[in-house]
């Protein structure tokens, strides 16, 4: 017998499983599936003032730092800003979605494809951005290396207004919704990358960035 | 109002004042108080042993000697808890007898609790004059809900202030048969009970069940402090200075 | 990894006497569970929360087996191999071939209990791998001639600074650091290379997603993601009762989870990750296996333990024990300390390998009230005690006593005689004095505290004079 049979069928035998009771439990299995149940969730704000506000909060208290700007095409000048004013090269690979936006006016030498070791700079884009925790939900795609956001030690993501959601319920809606199927990766994240392994003292800047930039974009 | 008092075996052994301090309180509230005759121990050591049968034969015990009073009144969180919360779960394979059970644990109050919200005692007997903290057990926290209560009862007396230690709410080392299996854990534990107990800078330590307070005042005595005092709520609220 | 869980009682005594522990304890309890405190007022209805996530568990543990089978069915159809591992052995089988089959030299880990569970690192060193600790807490362990860690959030939660400076200047050879971000850097620094070259990564699994069949790791340094992005074989070890079965229920585990482990909003990073990448795609791994572990978990389904089966791995019982809080993990003697490691290592490693863990508690359920999927926890070490009473594993002296007691508690004439001895006795003992320095009949007691004396007489023969019974 393999292992699989094994497992399973000393829990079959645990639970009792007979053919009559398999129908009724496969029933609920779909069910489960099938199922969106209202559970309980703390409040947020659903205006996008509120929202927005919320975003911003939760992801200062992350450590990231905030910036906003009216259109997608105001955002390279943004981040050039922020690289100039951090010290930081004019230079970052960043998502093919995004080589269409005017870099080389702002004066910024971008790399569109995934990151290698060498790349200081990351800018991205997301999904979707989570106001009740601070959160960007990023999902990987030929256009969107799940590498542009994690190798580099500065991550910079475009965060467009109207994707904004509430809480993490209403990101997956939209993925169901958009994309159908998951992506391979789907990675939220909240901030910088962290530890507080020595002594309990959050240190950040762990393995992932050592600073996460957002530039808010109103019109998008 | 009538009421049966279930002293508990540590008070019995130990601490008798105890017993005849929450007899005095339950008249001063207007009770007839009954102390049935031969009652011995709820079970507890038993239980949280894994002697299912001892705890289930003294369950059965407690349940008929306590049968036909219409409260049955515990100066303990343990106690009580065990007799409500798990007479049920000891005699679940025994309909009748859990039946019996459940129609016990609606009749049973920790004292401070009865005291509280069943008696609504007015003015209390004592005068004790002098700071305490009160240091809440864990069974009589989160078993049968003994937070307010006792507090209740202190803030009537005028001569008593209050003064919360930190972490009162937390494990002071007792644990029952814990404390004579694992002595040096149960005793570390007990050292920092008294830590935050003495920084409150209160006279007495105060709390509802007799056996986290000998441990607190066993720890307190071998540690060299002869002068904070360690006493049962009922001590306090009937103490004549 | 091996049990030490029979030296429970000489290792606590040792950790109770090791005064860079037990500043160590101090400092994470505050940390811990204050920060806990804060972050589950933000959840609005942490009550409600809790029965949702229990019963969301529950519905998956009722039925088990078919929902391992739907995870097993959508994750396959998403180009990921399933495989199952009875025990540790067969894990470290699973994971060797697969190196052998795509040729690995280097594996990259990520945080993975199970991994612990079997020894997994000696394993695939012997196969010709080498394995790269890259959390790093786990990091530390391993550089430290592979030291068991002592929680399962924070596995060094019981070394200082000092000694892993000491460390790091020993093994890496750099010149020593003295603070802690500076050591971080180093660490990154370390394993940035080794995240760079390993040609598989390994990670555990907080969640299983049966809906999608994907794998939730929750991770707050970035290397859960280094290690399922770059290399191109990635391995899940995880157990089989950390099925969910949907995107949803997934989200209201994650609210719990963090929040209840280090006071977290939200971890850094949460990845779900489903399937292989396309060939489109820049990066992610071509293969991805799991393994489904069984090592004690299938035994414990439809057993009177089986809420045991709920628990997500916070850690929130351990940070609010208070016998851990003043032993620390170690002296568990197995890969899971405190509350869930009481119940989990006599279930998983056998009852008599484990005798003391059950009984070194005192039921305080400080632990109970903070479990996010409502684990009655002090229930489950009090039936695990019952085992141990059926099983004839109580030392004769304890059945002894408890028997005696038993017999006299039931018998009021008996108890009578018993009591008014007992307590004149102990009165003799105290010579005078209002307390008992040695308590011969228990002296477990006396070697840390006093015993106070009793009054001397028993309240029922006071009573009954009062009365003028006699």
């Amino acid at each position: 017998m393999n292992s699989r049979e094994d497992i399973l069928g000393r829990v079959r035998a645990r639970l009792g499983r007979n053919t009559e009771n398999a129908v009724t439990a496969r029933k609920d299995i779909a069910a489960a599936l099938a199922e969106r149940v209202e559970r309980p969730r703390p409040a947020v704000p659903t205006d996008t003032a509120g929202l927005v506000a919320r975003f911003e909060e939760k992801s200062a208290a992350q450590s990231s730092s905030l910036d906003r700007v009216a259109a997608l095409a105001d955002a390279p000048a943004a981040v050039a800003r922020y690289l100039a004013g951090m010290n930081l090269p004019l230079r970052a690979v960043i998502w093919p979605s995004l080589a269409g936006l005017d870099w080389r006016a702002a004066g910024i030498e971008v790399a569109p494809r995934g990151a290698v070791d060498s790349d200081l700079v990351g800018i991205t884009g997301c999904f979707c951005a989570i106001a009740e925790t601070g959160t960007l939900m990023a999902c990987s795609a030929p256009d969107h290396p799940a590498t542009v956001s994690l190798l580099p030690e500065t991550h910079i993501a475009l965060v467009p207004m109207s994707r904004i959601v509430p809480g993490m319920e209403d990101a997956w809606n939209l993925a169901r919704a958009e994309l159908g199927s998951l992506p391979r990766a789907v990675n939220f994240i909240s901030g910088p990358s962290r530890t507080g392994d020595i002594e309990q003292t959050i240190v950040l800047g762990a393995h992932g960035p050592y600073r996460v930039h957002l530039v808010i974009v109103e019109e998008a | 109002m009538r009421v049966a008092l279930f002293v508990t075996c540590l008070v019995d052994l130990m601490r008798p004042r105890i017993g005849f301090a929450a007899i005095e309180l339950l008249e001063a509230a207007g009770c007839d108080v009954i102390v049935p005759a031969g009652q011995t121990c709820c079970g507890q050591p038993a239980w949280n042993s894994g002697d299912r049968a001892a705890a289930a034969a003294l369950a059965k015990k407690v349940i008929d000697e306590f049968a036909g009073s219409a409260y049955v009144v515990v100066p303990s969180g343990s106690c009580a808890d065990q007799i409500r919360n798990e007479y049920p779960v000891i005699l679940a394979d025994e309909p009748e007898w859990q039946a019996r059970a459940v129609e016990l644990a609606s009749r049973v109050y920790e004292l401070t609790d009865f005291l509280v919200n069943v008696a609504h005692i007015g003015t209390l007997p004592g005068n004790f004059s002098g700071s305490v903290t009160y240091h809440d057990s864990c069974t009589g926290l989160r078993g049968m809900g003994i937070k307010e209560q006792p507090r209740a009862l202190l803030a009537k007396m005028s001569g008593v202030e209050l003064k919360e230690m930190a972490a009162a709410e937390e494990c002071c080392g007792f644990g029952g048969t814990f404390s004579v299996k694992f002595g040096e854990i149960s005793a570390a534990i007990a050292a920092k009970k008294c830590g935050n107990a003495r920084a409150s800078g209160a006279d007495a330590i105060v709390g509802g069940d007799l056996g986290c307070l000998l441990n607190i005042e066993g720890k307190l005595r071998r540690l060299g402090d002869e002068t904070t005092q360690v006493m049962h709520i009922t001590e306090v609220l009937t103490a004549k200075n | 990894m091996e049990s030490r869980s029979r030296h429970f009682k000489a290792n606590a005594a040792a950790s109770l006497a090791n005064p860079v522990l037990q500043a160590n304890l101090k400092t994470a309890k505050g940390k811990f569970v204050d920060k806990r405190a804060i972050a589950i007022k933000e959840i609005d209805d942490f009550e409600g929360s809790r029965e949702a996530a229990k019963n969301i568990r529950n519905r998956v543990l009722e039925n088990l087996d078919l929902w391992l089978e739907k995870f097993e069915e959508s994750a396959t159809a998403r180009g990921a191999t399933v495989l199952w591992a009875k025990d540790g052995e067969e894990i470290c089988r699973h994971v060797a071939e697969i190196g052998q089959r795509h040729g690995v030299r280097k594996a990259a880990k990520s945080k993975s209990m199970l991994s612990e569970e079997a020894n997994l690192n000696l394993a695939l060193t012997a196969a010709g791998i080498r394995p790269i600790e890259t959390d790093l807490g786990e990091y530390i362990l391993q550089i430290n001639d592979n030291e068991p860690p002592s929680h399962i959030i924070a596995p060094v939660v019981h070394k200082s600074l000092d000694e892993i400076a000491d460390l790091f200047h020993q093994v890496h050879k750099t010149p020593r650091k003295t603070e802690i971000p500076a050591l971080t850097r180093e660490a990154r620094e370390v394993l940035r290379e080794h995240f760079l070259t390993a040609d598989m990564g390994i990670s555990g699994g907080n969640f299983l997603v049966a809906e999608t069949g994907s794998v939730a790791l929750v991770t707050n340094e970035g290397n859960g993601r280094m290690v399922t992005t770059l290399p191109r074989v990635h391995v899940v070890i995880t157990g089989i009762e950390k099925v969910v079965p949907t995107l949803e229920d997934l989200t209201l585990l994650l609210r719990l989870l963090p929040r209840s482990a280090t006071g977290q909003s939200i971890s850094n990073y949460v990845s779900v990750l489903t399937g292989v990448k396309t060939p489109e795609e820049l990066d992610g791994p071509e293969h991805l296996y799991f393994i489904l572990v069984d090592n004690g978990r299938a035994d414990v389904v439809g057993t009177e333990f089986q809420d045991m089966l709920r628990c997500i791995r916070c850690g929130a019982c351990m940070n609010h024990c208070p016998v851990y809080q003043t032993i620390g993990g170690h002296a568990y003697g197995w890969v899971y300390p405190g509350p869930m490691g009481s119940v989990l290592t006599p279930l998983y490693t056998g009852l008599e390998n484990a005798i003391d863990l059950p009984q070194a508690a005192t039921l305080c359920n400080q632990c109970g009230v903070v479990c996010p999927v409502m684990i009655p926890l002090p229930e489950l070490l009090r039936r695990l005690r019952e085992k141990q009473v059926e099983k004839h594993l109580r030392p004769w002296f304890e059945r002894f006593a408890l028997k005696i007691w038993a017999r006299v508690a039931a018998s009021p004439p008996l108890y009578a005689l018993g009591s008014w001895l007992g307590v004149r006795y102990l009165k003799w003992l105290a010579g005078g004095r209002d307390r008992i320095a040695v308590l011969s009949v228990a002296p477990e007691w006396t070697l840390g505290r006093d015993f106070p004396a009793p009054e001397g007489k028993t309240f029922r023969e006071l009573y009954a004079k009062r009365r003028g019974v006699r």
